[in-house]
C-alpha cells in the first residue's frame, strides 16, 4: 500500500513536470510561428502594394498606349444598348439593363 | 572505547554540516522573505520588457476596392558605434547595399553616441539583403510606412500621413480616428538569452489594426479627370484647374481632381500650397454659371417663363453709372435665349425683377455662402454678401457671377440639385469603413439637405440648360448620342496688384449633367487663368466633354439616341 502511494505521487509529480516542460516547448513553437506569420504577412503587404501600383490606370493606359500599340476605342466602335430586363427566369437574377452591343475587347480605360 | 576518538570527528562533521545548512538556510530565508519584494522587481526588470506597440494603419480603397493608400512595415538600418572595432570597414560594406557613399556612413559610425540611425525606410529587397549581412554592432528594426501606389492620383483628395502614422491632410487627417491602429502597451516575457517567451497567461494582448476607408471615388474616373485637366492646363498653359465628377442622386463623389498635381510619396519636398484641396478650400467669382441659379429662382418665382422676351438693349447697358456688356450685340430674345446666349443684360434685368433679397435668398437656398458639409477637411463657407452690405451695383454684379465667391464644389453639388429634380444632396466622399475583418462598421447613406426648387422648374430649367449645349455657347461640351445640359462661365480675375479686374487674368469653366433626361453625372471643369483663350465655352467645355464621354462608357450608361452609322464619324473623333 504504502509504496503504490509512492508510485502514484512520483507519477503525478512527473507528469506535472513534463506539462510544465510541454508548455514552454509549444511556448517557443508559437513564437517562431508569430514570427514567420509576420514575415508572411509583410509579404503580403509588400505584394500587396506592388500590385496596386501595377494595376493603376496611368500605367495600364502607358503601357498600352506606347507599348502596345493600343489606342481608345473611337466613337461608334463602343455601343452600349438598352436591354429591357426580362422576368427573372426561376429565380435568376435579372440581367443588368445594359450590355455590350458587340462583342469587341473593350478596354474601359482608353 | 575505540569509538571514542571518532565520536569527536563525527561532532565536528555533523557540526560543519549543520552549520552549512544552517548558512544556505539563512540566506534562503534572507532571499526569500527578507528581500522579497526588491528582488521580485528586479527580476521582473530584467524578464519583462515593456513596449509601445501600435496595430497598422488602416488602407484606404476605392468604391471597386482597389488599394489607394496602404500601409507596409520597411526595414530601417542603425548602428551602435561603440561595439564597433572597424567603422570604415562596415561602411565600405553598407554603402553598396544603402546606396549611400562610405564616407557618410563612416561620419555617423564615428559618432561619440550609444546609437544613430544610417538609414531609415529602405527598400524591403535593401533589408533582406541587410539581414543576410553578418555585421557587428548594425542592426535592422521595421517600421511602418505609409504608401500610396498609385502615385499623385487623387492626392488632394487622400491627402497623406506623417512619419508617425498620423494623418494629416484629406481623408487621412479627416478619417485619422478610423484609420488608426490601436495604441497598446506590451508586456513581453524574456528568457535568459533574451527570446521571447510565450506569455504565462496566454491572455495575451495585440493592439488591433486601424480600420479600413472605402472612398466613393471610382479610380478610372479620377484617372480620366486628372489626365482630361492636365491636357487642358497644358495645352493653355493655364495655372491650374479642378474637375470634379458627382452622382447626382446620392451626392457620391466619382472623382475630384485638382491641378497640378502632388505625390503623396514624396510630400517632404513639396510646399503646402501644392497640397491644398482647392475644390472646396478656394473660392473663385463663377460667372455666367451663376446664371443657372438666376435662372432657377425667376422661372420658381414665376417672374419670367421661357418665352418671355427681353430686351438685350443691343448689348450695351448703363447700371449704376457703369456700362454692362454682353458679348453679342442682341436685341429682343426669350428668356431661354438670355441663358443659351448668357446675356449679361438679360440676366441682370431678371435679378432686378426679382429683388435683391429673393435673389439672395434664392442663392443661399442653392447652398451658396454655406459648406456643403462635405467629409473632408479644409472647406470654407464661400463668400456672399447679406443684401443690406450691398452696393448699388452689387444685384447687377451677383447677376452675371461677380461679387460673390464659391467653391468649385458647391457650384456642382448646386447643379446636381437641379439634375436631381431639385433635392439638394449632401456630397461625401467615403460610403464605408471597415474592420480588419472586414465588417462593416459604418455605413454612409446618401442625405438630402433640402428641396431648393420644385420638379417643374427643374424640367423647364433643364430644357434651357440642354439648349446652351444645343445652340448657346456650350456646343463644345456636347457628348454625341446624349443629351447634356449645362452652362459656361468665364470670369475675370481681380489682379491682386490693382485690385480691380484684371483684363488677362480670368477662370473659365463649365458645369453640367448628362444624360439630361436622367442624370447620371453632375461634372464641373473650373481652368484657372488660361493664357490662350478665357472663354469657358472654348477651355472648359471639351474637357467636359472629354471626362463625360469616357465615364459614361467606363459606367456602361447608354446612349437614349437611336445610335446612326456607328462606324463614320471616327475621323472626327479621333484624337492625338
Amino acid at each position: 500500500m504504502k509504496t503504490l502511494t509512492v508510485v502514484a505521487a512520483m507519477a503525478l509529480l512527473l507528469l506535472y513536470v513534463w506539462e510544465r516542460v510541454e508548455i514552454v516547448r509549444v511556448g517557443y513553437q508559437i513564437e517562431r510561428l508569430k514570427v514567420k506569420k509576420v514575415v508572411l504577412e509583410r509579404e503580403r503587404d509588400e505584394l500587396q502594394v506592388k500590385l496596386s501600383a501595377l494595376t493603376s490606370p496611368e500605367r495600364i493606359a502607358r503601357v498600352a498606349t506606347e507599348k502596345l500599340g493600343l489606342v481608345p476605342p473611337q466613337r461608334g466602335q463602343v455601343i452600349l444598348v438598352n436591354v429591357k430586363p426580362e422576368a427573372p427566369a426561376h429565380g435568376e437574377p435579372a440581367m443588368p439593363d445594359v450590355k455590350l452591343a458587340r462583342n469587341e475587347p473593350v478596354g474601359k480605360v482608353p | 572505547m575505540a569509538a571514542a576518538p571518532y565520536r569527536g570527528r563525527r561532532m565536528v562533521a555533523a557540526l560543519v554540516l549543520l552549520s552549512g545548512f544552517a548558512l544556505i538556510l539563512f540566506r534562503l530565508f534572507n532571499l526569500q522573505i527578507l528581500q522579497a519584494a526588491e528582488l521580485t522587481v528586479k527580476a521582473d526588470r530584467q524578464h519583462r520588457k515593456a513596449v509601445s506597440v501600435q496595430g497598422p494603419r488602416g488602407s484606404i480603397y476605392d468604391r471597386h476596392g482597389k488599394v489607394l493608400a496602404i500601409n507596409m512595415d520597411v526595414p530601417s538600418v542603425f548602428g551602435v558605434p561603440a561595439s564597433l572595432d572597424d567603422p570604415s570597414g562596415v561602411a565600405r560594406d553598407l554603402s553598396p547595399v544603402l546606396r549611400v557613399r562610405a564616407g557618410e556612413i563612416e561620419k555617423k559610425l564615428k559618432q561619440e553616441r550609444s546609437f544613430v540611425w544610417i538609414a531609415r525606410k529602405l527598400d524591403p529587397e535593401q533589408g533582406r539583403r541587410l539581414e543576410r549581412m553578418p555585421l557587428e554592432g548594425i542592426g535592422v528594426v521595421m517600421e511602418g510606412q505609409r504608401f500610396y501606389p498609385k502615385g499623385p492620383l487623387l492626392s488632394h483628395v487622400l491627402g497623406f500621413a506623417g512619419m508617425d502614422s498620423q494623418g494629416l491632410e484629406g481623408i487621412e487627417r479627416r478619417y485619422d480616428p478610423s484609420l488608426r491602429g490601436e495604441k497598446q502597451m506590451v508586456v513581453l516575457q524574456r528568457d535568459a538569452l533574451g527570446r521571447t517567451v510565450f506569455p504565462k497567461g496566454l491572455h495575451e494582448q495585440v493592439p488591433s489594426p486601424g480600420h479600413n476607408v472605402i472612398l466613393t471615388i471610382d479610380e478610372v474616373i479620377q484617372y480620366i479627370a486628372e489626365k482630361e485637366l492636365e491636357e487642358a492646363v497644358t495645352a493653355t498653359r493655364a495655372k491650374g484647374g479642378i474637375v470634379i465628377v458627382m452622382e447626382p442622386r446620392t451626392g457620391a463623389i466619382l472623382a475630384m481632381a485638382v491641378n497640378p498635381r502632388f505625390d503623396p510619396n514624396t510630400v517632404q519636398t513639396i510646399s503646402a500650397d501644392r497640397w491644398r484641396n482647392r475644390a472646396l478650400t478656394d473660392t473663385y467669382e463663377p460667372g455666367s454659371t451663376m446664371k443657372i441659379f438666376v435662372a432657377a429662382a425667376a422661372l420658381e418665382e414665376k417672374v419670367m417663363e421661357p418665352e418671355t422676351l427681353v430686351y438685350g438693349e443691343n448689348g450695351r447697358m448703363v447700371v449704376a453709372h457703369t456700362v454692362i456688356h454682353d458679348h453679342d450685340r442682341l436685341g429682343w430674345m426669350t428668356f431661354a435665349q438670355v441663358i443659351q446666349r448668357s446675356s449679361n443684360i438679360g440676366s441682370v434685368k431678371t435679378a432686378t425683377a426679382l429683388g435683391a433679397e429673393r435673389l439672395y435668398r434664392w442663392l443661399r437656398a442653392f447652398g451658396f455662402g454655406e459648406r456643403t458639409e462635405i467629409d473632408l477637411p479644409g472647406e470654407v463657407t464661400g463668400l456672399i454678401k447679406e443684401p443690406r452690405n450691398w452696393e448699388r451695383r452689387s444685384l447687377a454684379s451677383i447677376a452675371m457671377g461677380q461679387e460673390i465667391g464659391v467653391t468649385a464644389l458647391q457650384l456642382v453639388t448646386a447643379v446636381a440639385a437641379i439634375a436631381n429634380g431639385g433635392w439638394l444632396m449632401k456630397p461625401y466622399t467615403v460610403s464605408e469603413i471597415r474592420d480588419e475583418k472586414g465588417r462593416v462598421v459604418v455605413q454612409v447613406s446618401p442625405q438630402v439637405r433640402r428641396q431648393p426648387i420644385s420638379p417643374e422648374t427643374v424640367h423647364t430649367l433643364s430644357k434651357i440648360l440642354e439648349g446652351v449645349v444645343t445652340h448657346g455657347t456650350g456646343s463644345k461640351a456636347a457628348v454625341p448620342g446624349y443629351r447634356v445640359a449645362g452652362k459656361t462661365g468665364t470670369a475675370q480675375k481681380i489682379d491682386p496688384k490693382t485690385g480691380a479686374y484684371s483684363s488677362h487674368l480670368s477662370v473659365g469653366s463649365f458645369v453640367g449633367y448628362v444624360p439630361a433626361e436622367d442624370p447620371r453625372l453632375a461634372i464641373v471643369v473650373v481652368i484657372d487663368e488660361p493664357q490662350t483663350e478665357a472663354w469657358g465655352g472654348v477651355v472648359a467645355a471639351p474637357v467636359f466633354r472629354r471626362v463625360a464621354e469616357q465615364a459614361l462608357q467606363h459606367l456602361g450608361i447608354s446612349s437614349q439616341e437611336p445610335v446612326k452609322l456607328a462606324m463614320t464619324t471616327s475621323s472626327e473623333m479621333a484624337r492625338p
